[in-house]
């Protein structure tokens, strides 16, 4: 089955119907996804500041990432849902669009890296693989953000 | 109404809006920085509200994390209010006329009033911090849910466009 196949079957599915007849649902998923995302985004990005030591210093990075790690899933959680929810509204315009790809590819590289950073960097606890591992997440987030926004000005 | 109009139409035609036209990646980008300050604020008032129901944190006083966060809503509050700015003097016509905006405005106030009480004295019973903290969150929620509804609502009718 191809991608194309795949948009055809996922845009003729109850829920791509509803979403398509319905003038306020896809506003109201995109508002969840927004609270989800910045949920994540704010999490995320405390923990690299932390890592590239801007913020809470002198704080134990192990017990911070413990702390705000649940923050992070539900967050995770609610933007993926409804992420792949919003898809249904127009399959064949998001897996075709350009920043929609991206993003998801971006996803994938920020998920890598925090395999990298607890399977290596962590338990070396060296300085300056916590300030790389902080830096590549925060500039990986802050541009997943940026092809977010971008979606919603070229499909 | 009228004075709201002429500020929108003033707005248009002002240098600013010329600047975030100009250039047609400046205002998804600003949407980044507005988007990245939501978070900040998400996170802080999330930190905050989770201490008060004494889910995380709970090794520092409540007084101490709100001194630690709210300096951070209110920097990231700066923040969205020049980004928003620069936003309406984009397209003066949306935001300015229609109700959601005015009424994420003053929700934007609510929550941020009701984040910072938490801040204010030793409450003796526990459901003070517990009932701020779930206002607190459904506020912030309520602000996130009318700024993405200014493009989905509609304007005033013979509103400026």
């Amino acid at each position: 089955m191809s991608l194309e196949d795949l948009a055809t079957t996922l845009s003729t599915t109850p829920l791509a119907i509803l979403l398509t007849d319905s003038t306020w649902l896809f506003g109201v998923i995109e508002a969840v996804h927004v609270m989800g995302l910045t949920l994540v985004l704010g999490s995320i990005a405390l923990v690299d500041l932390h890592l590239l030591g801007l913020v809470e210093r002198g704080r134990d990075t192990t017990a911070l990432i413990r702390r705000l790690l649940p923050l992070t899933w539900t967050g995770f959680a609610v933007a993926a849902i409804t992420g792949t929810t919003l898809v249904f509204a127009n399959p064949q315009g998001y897996f075709t669009n350009f920043f929609f790809r991206g993003k998801l590819l971006l996803l994938v590289l920020a998920g890598l890296n925090v395999v990298v950073f607890h399977r290596f960097v962590q338990p070396r606890a060296g300085r300056l693989g916590h300030r790389v591992s902080g830096g590549i997440s925060l500039a990986l987030w802050l541009t997943i953000v940026s092809f977010g926004r971008w979606i919603g000005f070229t499909i | 109404m009228i004075a709201l109009h002429d500020f929108a139409v003033w707005l248009a035609h002002s240098p600013l809006n010329a600047a975030v036209t100009g250039h047609s990646w400046l205002v998804p980008e600003i949407q980044v920085v507005h988007i990245v300050a939501i978070a900040a604020v998400v996170v802080s008032a999330a930190l905050i509200n989770l201490r008060a129901l004494g889910v995380i944190e709970t090794d520092r006083p409540q007084r101490v994390v709100v001194r630690a966060w709210l300096p951070v809503i209110l920097g990231a509050l700066v923040v969205l209010a020049l980004t928003g700015v620069l936003l309406i003097a984009s397209e003066p016509g949306r935001a300015l006329f229609r109700t959601v905006f005015w009424v994420k405005l003053g929700l934007i106030v609510a929550a941020t009033a009701v984040t910072a009480a938490h801040g204010f004295g030793a409450p003796r019973s526990r459901l003070v911090p517990c009932l701020l903290a779930i206002a607190s969150a459904l506020l912030w929620m309520g602000v996130i849910f009318a700024g993405r509804w200014i493009a989905y609502a509609d304007g005033w009718p013979g509103a400026f466009s």
